[in-house]
């Protein structure tokens, strides 16, 4: 019986919350501060000639104006180090940092920023994927040779292609060649903006040679080390103080404003507080990037897939951020979920002159998966198969490996994803009527691995304090996870372990919360920190007691006697009778996931070569199609999702709820396209979030499979959620309108495209669909 | 110019400026950071906050246009040492709350339909937040918590 872990505990954020109380990155406000901004590129390609800040600096208020000529500009990166923190003298992206300027007011700012004088001289822009791969393209970065990597390792990469991606098993020609069918298709996917509803923002102090940096930030040590290498000085030198995070979804993982916040502030001695505008951050979140997909298949006269060429390009704006680790992503989504037979996987990032892509929930799987899981509909369409069952027959059993080499010891839980949702609601029994589809899709994903730690302390009232550089970006992975996870550890109400908010000074590192991470990797450290209290408060009391540690137990904020809890001793006895023998108890713990075996000569390029504590998930779609608007509307979502263990059911709930309407609004409503490098959508009203009426409930499975090497079994649970959505819609909306739907967002404009291409005819398209259906509930 | 403006019920007298909005002088001015700005241009509803009792996109409205009138924002639903609404309440323990910046207006725009409607349906609840945008529950949970509200309230 547990007293946390496994219930629906109320976030311990809640309250501030509701109250609005809590203090977000907005809301911090510091004795003294004065407000900084940048000046942004208006244009994706050009050369600074000049800049004249003459006019800026006299306006009355200005306390600062910074160009690239007044810094070191050293370029800096997470993966690759190819990005100055001014452009000076290449301009790379619309809305890249050319000034910084610092003011009394807001006031004074604007009206600084619009007399300071900068001379472009446009240059043409490389403008998209197919002009980036062109044997004569311009250079996006003409010194991309001389680029170092910050970790030091090499891989392929040469003009405008940042990262190559190699993967060949060998076989697949012959296949082809001596195939009874081959399916190929192409598919692609623009970007889609994370659009948390606090947008960036950064103040940062400087004094005594030391920065302190206040942020609402995913990634906290992240900062500390990308504003220790912008400004050439030691990570200790900066700190980092985390507050309320108004939505991140990868979008705060790595810098934005605090390197230009923490510069201005050194030079003006004054806090700096910078925040983006909506627009302004809409330009330059780092967003998900646009893709095309290739995707051939040869296949034996009864459907089996006996080979698979799969070839990516994907867009990394100007510079490279983490694009060099997601071009490893590719491995992860063929050869996965469904046997494919012999496989060659190449992916390509590639620079263009727009925007820099990043992280966003769900890294790269949410079109890789769109691809997989369309291209199976098409074939089983093409060969007359029932869908459901194509991919039965091909999907991994345990102990399978994926194209990495990577052993899957619990595929078959895959399986029971399938038969679970059939029991839910039977596939041929969906998306029944005209106009009406259903669509499937599957994909395996991993919990991220990298370290975490945690300090747990024995408070003298007999509360449990929590000091963790982990951060809550809204998830409940620290409110809730971390939080049950010491209390079930020590015996104590959740409400009692008080949670401290990030602070670099304090504690030990964490790699942010990225790939549903905290819950399980910082989860163990805290179960391990935890451990050591218990220990420590069960010696303290055995002495006192009289009796052996062994026959003791924390239960009910209590050290008890087992088998006589009456003979008890309150925790804040525990804690005041260690303060006077040996001191106060505190406890540390550490942990990062040990790295699955894998086949280092599977691939080049293969930066991001694991899919550690994989988890499995079903989702399942049913969608109407009007035919006059071609609006496309969700009648039931079903997802079945592995998590190892429920740690919050609630919290498990809302972050399948929560990813798959931002699933949804990928697939069909959020458009973030580009044109000549730009960005055609700037506002929320142009961008088309999910909305109250749009999102419908999702029917949620959760399956337990404990993995022993996690905090009570759990594993990740919050990114994956997003990641199958477009792929099932899609395949839904193809099933309901008898049309291969092959891009994403399906845009209403594309329905009735699709619809009227069928000879003008929608009845037509209804009447293939049903058509399609019948004979999958024949061949069922 | 000098307006007086009824605050959480509280009567401020405050000096605006021509162009400032009700959200600046809220946030930057009356030190009320509940109220949110998330986009500035009245598309997302985290600044919504009640006037005369009805929600209103405080980015895009003219402080001056409230001299004379009553303003509620997030921080005046509950007694800052006193029990939460039940909405409130209700928002902590179905999990409506994730990252909570959307809260704020949600819970302005809710409690005035509940205002309203002592017992609004699923339909009613999702038309009535159709400008208040969250990123991250996906709205079932904001729907949990109004159900939950009007339960504890009969
Ligand atoms: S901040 Fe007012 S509607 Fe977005
Ligand atoms: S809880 Fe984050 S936007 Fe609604």
């Amino acid at each position: 019986m547990t007293v946390a872990v496994g219930r629906s505990v109320a976030r311990s954020d809640g309250e501030a919350k509701v109250r609005g109380v809590a203090d977000y990155g907005v809301d911090v406000v510091l004795p003294g501060m004065c407000h900084g901004a940048l000046w942004r590129a208006p244009v994706p390609s050009a050369r600074v000639v000049s800049i004249d800040a003459e006019a800026a600096r006299r306006v009355p208020g200005v306390l600062a104006v910074l160009t690239g000529a007044d810094v070191e500009n050293r370029p800096t990166g997470i993966s690759l180090c190819d990005q100055p923190l001014f452009a000076w003298p290449l301009v790379r992206y619309e809305g890249e940092p050319v000034a910084a300027v610092a003011a009394e007011t807001v006031e004074a700012l604007e009206e600084s920023l619009g007399l300071l004088r900068v001379e472009l001289a446009e240059t043409p822009a490389v403008a998209d994927l197919a002009s980036a791969l062109a044997p004569d393209a311009p250079l996006v970065h003409p010194d991309w040779a001389s680029y170092a990597s910050l970790s030091g390792a090499q891989w392929p990469r040469e003009r405008n292609v940042v990262c190559e991606l190699f993967s060949d098993t060998g076989g697949v020609d012959q296949a082809f060649s001596s195939a009874a069918h081959v399916v190929e298709d192409t598919y692609r996917a623009d970007r889609q903006y994370q659009a948390s509803l606090e947008p960036h923002v950064a103040v940062a102090e400087y004094g005594a040679g030391r920065f302190t940096l206040h942020v609402a930030h995913q990634f906290p040590f992240n900062v500390r080390d990308r504003v220790a290498s912008a400004l050439g000085v030691r990570p200790s030198e900066v700190r980092v103080v985390g507050h309320h995070i108004g939505g991140g979804f990868g979008a705060k993982l790595d810098v934005s404003l605090e390197p230009y916040a923490a510069l201005l502030a050194r030079a003006v001695g004054r806090p700096v507080r910078m925040e983006n505008g909506r627009s302004e951050d809409l330009m330059t979140a780092q967003c998900r990037e646009n893709a095309v997909v290739t995707i051939r298949s040869a296949l034996s006269e009864s459907g089996e897939l006996l080979a698979c060429d799969f070839d990516v390009v994907f867009d990394s704006g100007a510079y490279a951020i983490d694009a060099p680790y997601l071009a490893s992503m590719p491995m992860f989504a063929v050869g996965s979920i469904y046997r494919v037979g012999q496989a060659r996987v190449r992916c390509r990032a590639v620079y263009t002159n727009s925007s820099p892509t990043g992280a966003f929930r769900g890294v790269s799987g949410t079109y890789l998966v769109f691809a997989v899981e369309r291209h199976l509909d098409h074939i089983a369409r093409e060969l007359g198969l029932d869908r459901r069952e194509l991919r039965l027959r091909h999907l991994r059993r345990s102990g399978e490996k994926m194209l990495n080499g990577q052993t899957l010891a619990d595929a078959d839980i895959l399986r029971e994803c399938f038969d679970r949702a059939e029991e839910l609601a039977p596939f041929s029994s969906l998306g029944k009527g005209p106009y009406r589809g259903v669509g499937m899709a599957a994909c395996v994903w991993l919990t991220n691995p990298l370290a975490g730690s945690a300090v747990v302390k024995l408070n003298e009232d007999g509360t449990v304090g929590l000091v963790t550089a982990a951060t809550d970006n809204g998830s409940g992975a620290v409110t809730m996870g971390l939080r049950q996870i010491a209390a079930e550890e020590l015996g104590v109400d959740a409400l009692d372990v008080v949670i401290s908010m990030p602070d670099t000074d304090v504690s030990g590192y964490d790699a942010g919360s990225q790939g549903s991470r905290t819950t399980r990797v910082v989860g163990m450290a805290v179960k391990a920190a935890a451990e050591r209290v218990r220990e420590r408060a069960l010696a303290v009391a055995a002495d006192h007691l009289e009796i052996s540690p062994a026959d003791l137990e924390l239960a009910a904020g209590s050290v008890q006697v087992r088998g006589a809890p009456s003979r008890r001793l309150q925790l804040a006895e525990v804690a005041k009778l260690a303060a006077a023998h040996g001191g106060p108890i505190t406890g540390a713990g550490s942990y990062s996931t040990p790295m699955p075996a894998y086949a280092p000569t599977c691939a080049t390029g293969l930066l991001f070569p694991v899919f550690p504590t994989p988890t499995y998930h079903l989702h399942v779609a049913e969608v109407e199609v009007d035919p006059s608007t071609g609006n496309v509307r969700v009648l039931r979502y079903i997802v079945v999702q592995e998590v190892g263990r429920v740690v919050n059911p609630t919290g498990v709930v809302g972050q399948i709820q929560g990813g798959v309407a931002q699933g949804l609004g990928y697939a069909l409503w959020e458009w973030l396209a580009l044109e000549g490098g730009r960005y055609r959508q700037r506002t929320f009203e142009s961008y088309g979030l999910p909305l109250s009426v749009d999102v419908p409930r999702v029917e949620v499975v959760t399956l337990e499979h404990p993995d022993p090497e996690s905090p009570y079994g759990a594993k990740g649970v919050a990114e994956p959620p997003v990641v199958p959505v477009a792929a099932a819609v899609a395949n839904a909306v193809s099933d309901a309108i008898g049309a291969e739907i092959n891009c994403i967002p399906i845009l209403p404009e594309a329905v009735l495209d699709a619809l009227a291409s069928q000879d003008g005819a929608g009845a037509r398209g209804v009447h293939l669909s049903r058509g399609g259906a019948g004979a999958e509930a024949g061949g069922a | 110019m000098e307006i007086e403006v009824t605050v959480n019920g509280v009567v401020r007298g405050v000096e605006v400026r021509p162009h400032e909005t009700l959200l600046a002088l809220l946030r930057d001015r009356l030190g009320l950071r509940g109220a949110k700005n998330g986009c500035s241009e009245g598309e997302c509803g985290a600044c919504t906050v009640l006037l005369d009792g009805a929600p209103i996109d405080a980015c895009i409205y003219p402080a001056a246009a409230c001299a004379g009138r009553s303003v509620t924002t997030v921080e005046g639903l509950a007694p800052p040492d006193g029990e939460l609404t039940a909405l409130q309440r209700a928002f902590v323990d179905s999990g409506a709350v994730q990252c909570g910046f959307c809260t704020p207006g949600l819970l302005m725009t809710l409690h005035a339909l509940l205002a309203e409607r002592a017992a609004p349906s699923e339909a009613e609840v999702r038309r009535a937040i159709v400008g208040n945008i969250c990123r991250c529950t996906g709205y079932a949970h904001v729907v949990d918590a109004v159900a939950q509200a009007v339960g504890a309230r009969r």
